[in-house]
């Protein structure tokens, strides 16, 4: 049951073939046999999450079903507010972030009748896009032991790969849910700015912080996020847009879309296996009737710096009293990051956030007059090895940062929604991944060339061997 | 200096000629909300349920 997708677990529920005790239970019993060496989780929490299935399975037995999540177990990156369990965003600290205010998106998922298996491992205030923690433990890439799951949602990606959870939540500043899905082999959504409320979760950049679903298929992305999405009072950068039906348009047709491959940027430097995949994903997405052609982008270099300066700046802001009064507890990378905010002048933040703008408005005419979505790789390379990622000084790992979430930090300066997708293997094993872009407040249009893809290749059809 | 003020000047130095040269013709009347008006105005999405 634990490689079954959300929709397949939630109709199996529904019919009676399995309960929901059945279902957390097998979840538990993987985390308890596999977690001590993947370390996807911070927190189990199997009391409350068998408890909460007993009710559920209670509700069935009277006739009441809350709809396709109905007894689904799923987990939370640790920067999500949970009652009654800790929130420690990765940091030595357990209860580093506390909330007036439950995590909005977990209490939607709860409400929908998801079952909370408990809290993922992530990098150390979401800051890395490797996975590597200090505190809790390197998460392992399942696929790959030894090699990095990607982060900052580390967890997400593992525990979903693994089949510890059905699906998960993870965040994204820069890259944070794409890139561990990428490095896992699973499917993970950043929406658009505003489109998930950020409420009761840990903020490292107001301005650029995302919230979005990681799961095997695309189809299961669609059904949490249209859970997920919409306005919320406790949020006020959500917006007040109405949310599509997502599963519905899924199986629409391709045929006609404008998929634009970039031809700058994008591809320099990223390592022949992931070029070839990604361009052979092209081909099928064409195959399906889809218009690819390439076409070429505003430098994505200057969105990349300026959102750094917005990123650090408000990271800086946040994590002040860490960073200043126990420095000693942040692991060195992290530091170094957020020490820059420290320098960057009221001046050029607001400029960055003036520019930014501008910049949005300028990409989504050029661009999207000319395309319906973007084509491009999330990571440039297959999950590195950890000690490799971890290598040399400060300075080195901070610039092998740097250039790992390259592909993916751009769209976040744009707030765009963007969406990756596994697209194949390295020689050795390693999952390989696809990005796709869409208009803002477009989701339906990516996740529907994300779903036709998937179900023309069968890259998600089998999980690690554990 | 040390290494890791070398560093962090450097770093903050870039950004900050990043800034410059993209900034040097930014209208006045270019505001940070701007960034929510041009997302929310970009609309050719499915139609919304409620």
């Amino acid at each position: 049951m634990t490689d079954w997708t959300i929709q397949a677990l939630g109709r199996a529920i529904a019919a009676r073939k399995i309960s929901p005790v059945e279902a957390t239970q097998a979840c538990l019993d993987r985390v308890a046999r596999h977690d001590g060496r993947i370390r996807a989780f911070i927190r189990v929490d199997a009391e409350g999450a068998l408890a909460a299935a007993r009710t559920l399975e209670a509700e069935l037995a009277a006739g009441r079903s809350r709809g396709p999540l109905h007894g689904v177990p799923l987990a939370y990156k640790d920067l999500c507010c949970v009652p009654g369990l800790p929130t420690s965003c990765g940091t030595r600290t357990s209860d580093y972030f506390t909330s007036p205010i439950e995590c909005t998106a977990t209490a939607r998922l709860r409400d929908a009748g998801a079952i909370t298996l408990g809290k993922l491992n992530m990098t150390e205030l979401a800051m890395g896009p490797f996975g590597d923690n200090a505190h809790h433990g390197d998460v392992q890439n399942p696929w790959k032991p030894g090699h990095c799951s990607g982060g900052s949602s580390s967890g997400s990606g593992a525990a979903v790969a693994g089949g510890f959870a059905l699906g998960a939540l993870g965040s994204d500043t820069g890259g944070s849910i794409r890139l561990p899905a990428a490095c896992c082999g699973v499917v993970g959504l950043k929406p658009t700015y505003g489109r998930v409320s950020r409420a009761g979760v840990m903020p490292l950049s107001w301005s650029m912080d995302h919230l979005g679903p990681l799961t095997r298929t695309v189809a299961d992305a669609a059904l949490l996020l249209e859970i997920v999405a919409g306005h919320d009072p406790h949020d006020a950068t959500s917006s007040r847009r109405g949310v599509p039906y997502y599963q519905r348009t899924l199986d629409g047709p391709i045929a006609g879309l404008r998929v634009g491959v970039p031809e700058n940027f994008y591809f320099d430097g990223v390592t022949p296996d992931v070029d070839a995949a990604v361009r052979t994903a092209a081909d099928v997405l064409a195959g399906l009737g889809a218009s690819v052609a390439p076409i070429r982008v505003p430098d994505p270099r200057t969105l990349a710096d300026i959102g750094n300066v917005i990123s650090r700046s408000e990271s800086a802001v946040l994590h002040e009293r860490l960073a200043r009064d126990r420095p000693h507890e942040l692991q060195p990378a992290v530091r170094a990051r957020l020490e820059i905010g420290f320098h960057i002048s009221a001046h050029d933040y607001l400029q960055a956030l003036r520019l930014r703008s501008r910049l949005a408005r300028e990409f989504l005419a050029e661009v999207f007059a000319e395309v319906d979505a973007l084509l491009a790789p999330v990571i440039p390379e297959p999950a590195p090895a950890l000690e490799t990622a971890k290598s040399g000084s400060v300075d080195d790992v901070v610039a092998r940062m740097g250039r790992f979430s390259r592909l993916t930090r751009p769209f976040n300066t744009l707030g765009l929604p963007a969406l990756a997708v596994p697209c194949g293997f390295s020689g050795d094993g390693r999952p390989l991944a696809l990005q796709i872009v869409g208009r803002a407040f477009d989701e339906a249009t990516i996740l529907r060339l994300g779903h036709a893809y998937q179900t023309a290749t069968s890259w998600n059809h089998e999980g690690p061997r554990l | 200096m040390s290494n890791a003020d070398k560093r962090v000047s450097a770093e903050v130095a870039g950004l900050a000629g990043a800034v410059e040269r993209v900034a040097v013709d930014l209208a006045i009347g270019e505001e940070p909300a701007g960034f929510v008006v041009a997302l929310e105005g970009d609309v050719k999405s499915a139609e919304p349920r409620d």
